[in-house]
């Protein structure tokens, strides 16, 4: 799904179609699972909403005030996702996280951030199920959006 | 309780203002724009009314922006729009000013449709991403920040006025005023450039935990942070971009960024 994905060197067709029209994007009034990633230093958040018929993610939201690239794999990652159980869910990650490798270290984070927010959500179901009262779960992320430019990257 | 109307009027200013940005016409353009900014000031008067009402708003959407591929698509559907909020406008003084003013842009949609000269090609959806001379690489990095700028300028004006209708503060209130009005400028510009290079868009639905604020000192700092951000990236971009034209406007927007540091150190006790 990612092979085409090579920002910001070359954009593809498919990444401009998710900056252009993002794909479940939003909220989601009767979702079971909510949950935000944080990085508190730049602020920048995702939150994640997640509707779940047995195992199955029946319907999926995010939202975010982060850059373009969050959007766009938040995007992607939703449609991956959605109308598939959570096991493929978590298999899915590893398998983005492998097609992302390509990316740059702030790309990852902002792939990591949505991951988490996701996460969060399941947690956040998963709590709920235990019967605690918990409105949303947040978990707050351990690298920043602001990496340091690595040593011969383009300045 | 959420008054929905607004979020009608909400709607109903960006379907203006993006098919101002979205039709080359200069005249059509510039009509539609001028709307949108009496619309955006209906939004403010509405927001004031709901909350001295007792009631409350927020900045939830449910459109979208269609490729249209001519003119009058456009135009027909806008005129749609405004026959369908007929029903929202409240009883008072303020439902009668938006109704005669709506009244008035809707003689003026059917006036541009009377005139089939008027009904040209749409270009701003076809994401063709031709600018003048830029290369591909320099093509993707004006898109890229495009995308970041224009919904950083809407965020923007939609957090401004949300805590523009919220103060009793008069200070406030006028660097409020001052930072919506330079965000306008900003997003006019950034939209029209995102319509020339095929890529006109909605920028993304504001969440709340966008827009609430509880520590204006620390979102004024970060917002002070983001500025710094953002005169940066209009720095590289006009460094990287081989056009003139392009890079003395990205560098007259980072000095503008300078200026509103200063009003936002204002806003900080």
């Amino acid at each position: 799904m990612f092979e085409d994905v090579k920002m910001p060197e070359g954009m593809s067709a498919e990444a401009l179609e998710h900056l252009m029209y993002p794909k479940n994007y939003g909220k989601l009034e009767d979702a079971d699972g909510i949950g935000v990633a944080l990085d508190e230093k730049t602020k920048e958040y995702v939150i994640f909403y997640t509707k779940l018929d047995n195992d199955i993610i029946k319907e999926v939201k995010f939202a975010t005030n982060g850059c373009q690239d969050t959007v766009v794999i938040g995007s992607m990652f939703t449609e991956m996702i959605k109308n598939n159980d959570t096991e493929y869910a978590q298999k899915a990650i590893a398998k983005m996280h492998d097609k992302l490798g390509k990316l740059t270290p702030q790309q990852q984070v902002c792939a990591d951030i949505v991951f988490t927010a996701f996460i969060a959500s399941l947690k956040n179901f998963e709590n709920k199920q235990n019967g605690a009262d918990e409105e949303l779960h947040l978990l707050k992320m351990k690298e920043s959006c602001e990496v340091p430019q690595q040593e011969g990257e383009k300045e | 309780m959420i008054d929905k109307t607004y979020q009608k009027k909400h709607e109903l200013w960006l379907s203006i203002l993006f098919a101002s940005f979205a039709i080359e016409d200069e005249a059509v353009k510039s009509r539609l724009y001028d709307f949108s900014q009496i619309t955006f000031r209906h939004m403010k008067w509405l927001a004031k009314e709901i909350l001295q009402n007792g009631n409350d708003y927020n900045y939830d959407r449910d459109m979208m922006l269609l490729k249209r591929e001519n003119t009058f698509d456009i135009i027909e559907a806008l005129s749609e729009e405004l026959q369908a909020f007929l029903p929202h406008y409240p009883a008072n003084a303020l439902g009668e000013r938006m109704k005669t003013d709506d009244a008035y842009l809707q003689t003026y949609l059917q006036e541009v449709l009377r005139d089939p000269k008027n009904n040209k090609v749409i270009t701003a959806f076809n994401m063709e991403r031709k600018y003048e001379d830029l290369d591909q690489a320099q093509i993707d990095a004006l898109t890229l920040f495009l995308f970041d700028e224009s919904y950083k300028e809407y965020e923007l004006i939609l957090i401004y006025s949300y805590m523009q209708a919220r103060t009793k503060d008069l200070l406030q209130f006028d660097i409020y005023q001052d930072l919506i009005d330079e965000s306008h400028f900003h997003l006019k510009s950034f939209g029209n450039m995102m319509a020339q290079l095929g890529i006109l868009a909605l920028p993304r639905e504001l969440h709340e935990m966008t827009y609430i604020v509880k520590d204006l000192d620390q979102f004024i700092k970060d917002g002070i942070d983001e500025e710094i951000a953002a005169k940066e990236m209009c720095k590289e971009l006009s460094d990287a971009i081989n056009d003139e034209k392009l890079s003395k406007f990205f560098d007259f927007i980072n000095y503008q960024e300078n200026y509103h540091i200063e009003l936002m150190k204002k806003l900080l006790k």
